[in-house]
C-alpha cells in the first residue's frame, strides 16, 4: 500500500484480487479512491449536465466492480486506465444515445418537454459553483481581483499578458489566484449546498 | 507543476493523449481529482454568472434584497414543513420493513436501478416482495428508505419510511414491500445516506 495525497492507496492489482475473491471491502476502496476522478473525467464530457454525470459515474463503477468479479480485466495493474476507458466509452454511447433520440423524434413539442424536465438537474448543479462564484466575487476586496478572474477563466487570456494589462508580477497574479481558488472551495464545502436548499430558496 | 497541468486540462489545452494520462492519473490520486474538480467548478460558475451579467466583475452587488428573498423563502418553507409534518399519515410499518429472515432472502423479489431511457417501470407483484435497490452504498452508513406513492394532480403521498438500513454490499440495499398493502397506483422509492448531504438515490415502480 502507498500513500497518494495523504491517503491510502491500494494498487489496481491489489483492489483486482481482493474483488475477484469477493472482498466487499475492497469493492467499497476502489469506490472511494476512482469516484473524484471518474467525476473529473464525466464532467469534462457531460457538459454540465449533473444527473447524466451521476449516472455515468455510478454505471462506470458498476461496470467495472461487475467485471472484477466476473472474468477480470487482462492487466490488473491498469486498473484506473481501464476505469478511465470505460468511462469514456459509455459517455461516448451516451452522447450518441442523445443525439440518435434528437434525430429520432422531431416534434417542438416533445423537445420542450424533454428539456424542462432535464433542465432541473443540470441548472442545479451549475447553480451551486454559480451561488459560490457569486459569494466570492462579493467577498473580493479589489475590482482587479475580479477582472482577474474574467479575464483568465472566461477570455482565456494567457497568464502573461493578464499580468501586463494590470501589471502586475507573475508571483502577485498566482497568489490572488491562489487566494481565489481556496476561498471558492472553502465557501463550497461550509455551505454545502444541495439541490433541495436550492429549490427551497426559489433558485 | 500540478496546478500548471490542472489549469491546462481544465481550459482543454492537454492534447488527447496527454489529457487521458492525466485523467488516469486522476484515477490513481483523489486528492488530484478534488482539486481539477474544484477548478472545473469554479470556470463552471463564472461561466454561469457572466451569461446573467458581467456587472458581478466589475463590482460587487448588492445583496439585501438577495438576502431578504432568501429569508423569506426560508420562512416559507418552514411554515409549509410544519403543515406537511402535521397531515402526515402515521406509518404503516408492514408495508415497508427491512429483510430479516432467509424465507423473505429466498422468496419473490423486485431489482431497482436506474436505468436511463428505460421505457417502462417495474411491477410489484403481490404478497412480500424483496425488493434489490442496485447503487452505490457504503456498508459503513446507515440509509433512509422513504415509499411515497405518486398521485398526478395531488403530489406525493407518504406511505412509510425505515431509517437504520444497511447496505449488503456497496452496489446493493435490500428492503421487504408488502404489494398487498399497497393500492394500485405508481411509487417512488427514495434512498437516503442518513447524516449526509449526498443526493437522494430516487427509483419509480408501478403496483398493478
Amino acid at each position: 500500500m502507498q500513500v497518494v495525497g495523504g491517503m491510502d492507496f491500494i494498487p489496481g492489482g491489489e483492489l483486482s484480487r481482493r474483488i475477484r475473491e469477493g472482498d466487499i471491502s475492497a469493492e467499497s476502496e476502489l469506490i472511494r479512491q476512482f469516484e473524484p476522478g471518474l467525476r473529473v473525467l464525466l464532467r469534462r464530457r457531460t457538459g454540465g449536465d449533473q444527473g447524466l454525470l451521476q449516472d455515468l459515474v455510478q454505471e462506470t463503477l458498476l461496470v467495472v466492480i461487475q467485471r472484477l468479479r466476473g472474468t477480470g480485466i487482462d492487466d490488473p495493474q491498469k486498473l484506473a486506465a481501464f476505469a478511465a476507458q470505460t468511462a469514456r466509452n459509455l459517455a461516448i454511447a451516451s452522447l450518441r444515445k442523445a443525439e440518435r433520440q434528437k434525430t429520432d423524434v422531431d416534434s417542438e413539442a416533445t423537445e420542450r418537454k424533454a428539456d424542462s424536465t432535464r433542465s432541473v438537474e443540470t441548472l442545479a448543479g451549475d447553480l451551486e459553483a454559480a451561488l459560490a462564484v457569486r459569494a466570492l466575487l462579493r467577498e473580493l476586496p479589489q475590482a482587479r481581483d475580479r477582472l482577474m478572474l474574467k479575464r483568465f477563466y472566461l477570455d482565456d487570456h494567457d497568464k502573461e499578458s493578464i499580468c501586463e494589462e494590470m501589471q502586475l508580477t507573475e508571483a502577485a497574479f498566482n497568489q490572488a489566484l491562489s487566494r481565489a481558488r481556496r476561498r471558492f472551495r472553502q465557501i463550497l464545502e461550509e455551505r454545502g449546498f444541495t439541490k433541495r436548499d436550492l429549490l427551497s430558496l426559489g433558485l | 507543476m500540478n496546478q500548471h497541468l490542472i489549469e491546462m486540462y481544465v481550459a482543454g489545452k492537454m492534447g488527447e493523449a496527454q489529457a487521458e494520462a492525466f485523467e488516469v492519473a486522476c484515477l490513481e490520486d483523489p486528492e488530484l481529482a478534488r482539486q481539477v474538480e474544484f477548478e472545473q467548478r469554479l470556470k463552471a460558475g463564472l461561466e454561469q454568472v457572466s451569461r446573467g451579467s458581467t456587472a458581478e466583475f466589475v463590482r460587487a452587488e448588492s445583496s439585501t434584497r438577495w438576502r431578504l428573498a432568501a429569508a423569506a423563502s426560508i420562512l416559507l418553507f418552514i411554515c409549509a414543513g410544519v403543515y406537511v409534518w402535521h397531515q402526515m399519515p402515521g406509518t404503516h410499518p408492514h408495508v415497508l420493513a427491512a429483510v430479516v429472515s432467509d424465507a423473505e432472502r429466498n422468496g419473490s423479489s423486485m431489482r431497482l436501478a436506474l436505468v436511463r431511457g428505460a421505457e417502462h417501470l417495474p411491477q410489484l407483484p403481490g404478497g412480500k416482495v424483496r425488493v434489490e435497490i442496485v447503487g452505490l452504498f457504503d456498508p459503513g452508513y446507515h440509509y433512509s428508505v422513504m415509499l411515497d406513492r405518486l398521485r398526478e394532480s395531488k403530489g406525493e403521498l407518504s406511505v412509510a419510511t425505515l431509517y437504520g438500513q444497511h447496505a449488503t454490499s456497496p452496489v446493493t440495499l435490500e428492503v421487504m414491500i408488502d404489494g398487498d398493502q399497497l393500492e394500485a397506483g405508481t411509487y417512488s422509492l427514495r434512498v437516503r445516506k442518513q447524516a449526509s448531504e449526498e443526493e437522494a438515490l430516487d427509483f419509480s415502480f408501478v403496483k398493478p
